[in-house]
């Protein structure tokens, strides 16, 4: 083992703990409980720090157990030394936090473990070397016991930072938890109890696995749907009764989660089908609700003074309305399809981009606000009859945005395997191609500009029946963005991937709603790692993944010499 | 009009450089049609008018009774003229199957409504594609069945060379183009080629016209021989005439060379 190859990711590891602890993150931690009495966050932060340095490290070296072991001493040394000279800084009666404003004597303590400053130092860099230890030990194991180790130890630590919604759940259920959780973080004997259950799955799982990748060959093809066909089911009953199991708070979530999904699957049909890089997808949201208010809305223009009695009841059903607004999205998204069908890549990008601009200032202008309001938006969008079904519940429209969505999941399945979707696939790779296959990428294109039109107008529909009024700041780029992360991150092409990366993408800010703060910050941590890590997505498309594994497998063998490239 | 595919005067000019400068041109089924000619000389631009990918300035071009001009690349493709590509351009992240299931394309005609509800319609027009896709990929042999659900980027250098063959088979044409086959193949895989080339017009009763850079390919295959130069048409006939032409072997080996052959 070289030391030097050592030095490098330990002081990096320091210096990433510092960071951390100068903008006040392992202070503020410190006061979540993770192990109620025991461990707090901002610890548990240094550990995972000095784990992830030093297995990365370990994992590289020849030797790794002493790899991993040096560059936890290395970190520890870092921080510790660290921690001494603010001590000392503040003792010689320097005014430390005029510069860093979250070096507070409550972190001092942290950092100290609440020990005397030289103990502290000392307990410090054990520990650090431990965890070193422990990691690269880690390098060493064979796959299943690691595995079960860091599943375990992730799932105590999602359990526990969980608790507000998992309590409320396990509550809902008529569960105990007691036993569990305490002052918002776990209890000693449920961490015990947590570990070794989510090893033990974990252990099992793995092995399972092993004996299930042999026995799948015998499975017969008919039991192997039927197989499918029944945890399809499984998994639809479980999110018909999820509203009732999370309570309110997390079905509003969700509703938010399924309208990323009916978006996503609207986009996927034309970034991840057809190829088409859409960044003003906005625009068709916005179509969707517009036209959704404008028809049902009594404050709409559509309803005359006469008419203002009868509609204050509920100018149009919105039952009525949604095939109308479809089919006006649709037309909508062909007539936008149209002007750039002959445009490819980054320039279809940039001019949809346009186009999104343009559905917002449009319906922010002056010229339009007698008919779409304006800055003002448009409210008082009605509840859809019957009245037993309130679409302000979050956990009724649940029900109405999970039935569409899963329509929306069922067209996208069916066109992919289709000639529709051959084509598309055709016209993604190579559109001269697929011309000379006779494929007409202009009517194909255009298909899928209308096809993703009506899917993210429906997301619209019940934007404005969840909120009931709708205003043009909802309507801006960051919805496109998002959308788009949405499938990048599930995994482009993807159906699950979509429903995936919209739990992810919107669900993991809510949950990260304690971190206060420093919530954008993890958020865009997790963003960044998921992508250095499964740059597929989460659940990708299988060919995608193949695709993008192809450069590690051995190259064609019989590639002639002089073949030209 | 008694030729499958004819040419008349057609023109083509990119900027300064004629590319195609008013060639008459015909194919009739049953034929194989070899065209020569150094690089740059015009052969893959006269493919791409044909098939619609360019407009040509000046010139005719009848196919099957259809006029040609004018005429979009998939509607030239729909009446029957179908192509390969000088570098190998598969559907990478399709696979072999699916490459070939593309080319039946304008033999079908299932849309949205079909792929949604899953008519027998759809059903019975899946169940075609499928079928004849796996029959174009049958006439390789054993190079390509055996691989139906690699991905075509799998697929071996050769092989890729035959899948786009077999795209091309599968969209049912009368005219065949294959723009340059034999490209990067090894001596053997050549003569297998031309064994290929002169059964898909056995079995097919296609039309075939294939520009190619390999004389002994053009010379084991061509029922005529069709040289270009600078985008004009040099010499038409046997091969062994147009081998023996002086303009062409001019063209090749330049005029010092022509003199020494001499």
């Amino acid at each position: 083992m070289n030391l030097r190859s050592a030095l490098k990711p330990g002081v990096i590891g320091g210096i990433v703990i510092t960071y951390l602890s100068f903008i006040g993150m392992v202070e503020r931690f410190q006061d979540r409980n993770v192990i109620t009495g025991l461990v707090g966050l901002g610890v548990v932060l240094m550990l995972v720090a000095y784990a992830i340095t030093s297995y990365t490290t370990a994992r590289k070296s020849d030797s790794p157990l002493p790899t991993g072991i040096a560059v936890g001493f290395i970190a520890g040394t870092f921080v510790a030394l660290m921690t001494l000279g603010l001590e000392g800084l503040i003792n010689a009666g320097l005014d430390v936090r005029s510069m860093f404003v979250s070096v507070t004597p409550g972190l001092l303590e942290t950092l100290e473990f609440g020990l005397n400053p030289l103990v502290g130092a000392v307990v410090m860099v054990l520990t650090s070397t431990i965890v070193g230890a422990i990691a690269g030990g880690l390098v060493k194991l064979d796959n299943h016991l690691r595995s079960a180790i860091v599943y375990a130890l992730g799932i105590t630590l999602l359990m526990s930072l969980g608790e507000p919604i998992l309590r409320v759940t396990l509550g809902n259920l008529k569960i105990p938890t007691g036993w569990l959780y305490e002052l918002g973080g776990l209890t000693f004997s449920g961490t015990v109890v947590v570990v070794a259950a989510a090893f033990g799955l974990r252990w099992w799982w793995m092995n399972r696995a092993d004996v299930r990748k042999e026995a799948a060959a015998l499975i017969p093809d008919g039991t192997r749907r039927t197989r499918s066909r029944a945890s399809l089911i499984a998994i639809i009953v479980v999110l018909i009764a999820l509203p009732w199991i999370v309570g309110p708070f997390v079905s509003d979530v969700l509703g938010t989660v399924g309208l990323y999904v009916l978006l996503g699957l609207g986009l996927n049909i034309v970034v991840g089908y057809a190829g088409l890089l859409d960044l003003g997808y906005v625009a068709f949201f916005a179509v969707g609700a517009y036209a959704a208010a404008i028809f049902t809305s009594p404050a709409s223009f559509l309803v005359t003074e006469e008419g203002q009695q009868f509609a204050e009841a509920g100018f149009t059903n919105l039952w009525i309305a949604l095939p109308f607004v479809v089919i006006i999205a649709v037309i909508i998204g062909a007539a936008i399809g149209a002007p750039v069908l002959r445009l490819r890549g980054d320039y279809l990008a940039i001019v949809t981009l346009g186009f999104g601009e343009i559905i917002r200032t449009l319906v922010i202008s002056d010229w339009l606000s007698p008919y779409l309001g304006g800055a003002q938006g448009l409210t008082r969008v009605p509840a859809a009859p019957p009245d037993s079904f309130d679409l302000r519940n979050p956990q009724h429209i649940y029900y109405l945005i999970l039935a569409f969505g899963i329509l929306a999941a069922y067209i996208s399945y069916r066109l992919v395997d289709s000639r529709v979707g051959r084509a598309w696939a055709a016209m993604r790779e190579d559109e001269d191609v697929a011309e000379a296959m006779g494929i007409s990428v202009v009517r194909y294109k255009l298909l899928a500009f209308a096809m993703g039109a009506g899917v993210g107008s429906l997301g619209g529909v019940f934007f404005a029946a969840k909120i009931g009024s709708i205003f043009p700041n909802s309507f801006g780029l960051q919805v496109s963005i998002n959308v788009l992360a949405v499938i990048i991150l599930g995994g482009i092409g993807s159906i699950p991937g979509v429903i995936v990366g919209a739990a992810a993408l919107v669900g993991l800010p809510e949950l990260l709603r304690e971190f206060g703060e420093f919530r954008l910050l993890i958020y865009g941590a997790i963003l960044v790692a998921i992508m250095i890590f499964r740059p597929e997505g989460l659940i990708p498309n299988k060919r995608r993944q193949r695709e993008l594994h192809e450069g590690q497998d051995p190259a064609p063998a019989d590639l002639p010499e002089g073949a030209p490239s | 009009m008694s030729h499958l595919l004819e040419l008349e005067g057609v023109s083509k000019r990119f900027g300064g450089v004629q590319a195609v400068d008013s060639v008459d041109f015909f194919a009739d089924p049953g034929e194989i049609v070899g065209v020569i000619g150094p690089n740059g000389a015009g052969k893959t631009t006269l493919f791409n008018i044909v098939t619609g990918f360019y407009s040509p300035d000046a010139g005719k071009i009848h196919f099957d009774g259809h006029n040609l001009v004018g005429l979009k690349p998939n509607q030239i493709t729909r009446v029957g003229v179908s192509r390969t590509f000088q570098s190998v351009r598969l559907f990478s992240a399709m696979t072999v199957l699916e490459n070939a299931m593309v080319g039946q394309h304008t033999r079908t005609s299932a849309g949205v409504y079909g792929a949604l509800f899953n008519t027998r319609k759809t059903v019975r027009e899946e169940q075609k594609v499928h079928a004849s896709a796996i029959e174009s990929l049958a006439f390789f042999g054993e190079r390509l069945t055996p691989r139906i659900n690699s991905l075509a980027s799998e697929l071996a250098y050769a092989d890729r060379r035959r899948l786009e063959i077999a795209r091309a088979m599968a969209t049912e044409p009368q005219l065949l183009l294959l723009d340059e086959p034999a490209a990067g193949m090894n001596p053997a895989e050549k003569e297998g080629l031309i064994e290929l080339i002169g059964r898909i017009r056995d079995e097919k009763g296609y039309a075939i016209v294939l520009i190619e850079h390999d004389m002994p390919v053009i010379k084991g295959v061509s029922d005529r021989v069709v040289a270009l130069d600078y985008g004009k048409k040099i010499a038409e006939g046997s091969y062994d005439e147009v081998a023996a032409d002086p303009q062409v072997i001019a063209a090749y080996l330049g005029k010092a060379g022509a003199e020494e052959q001499a």
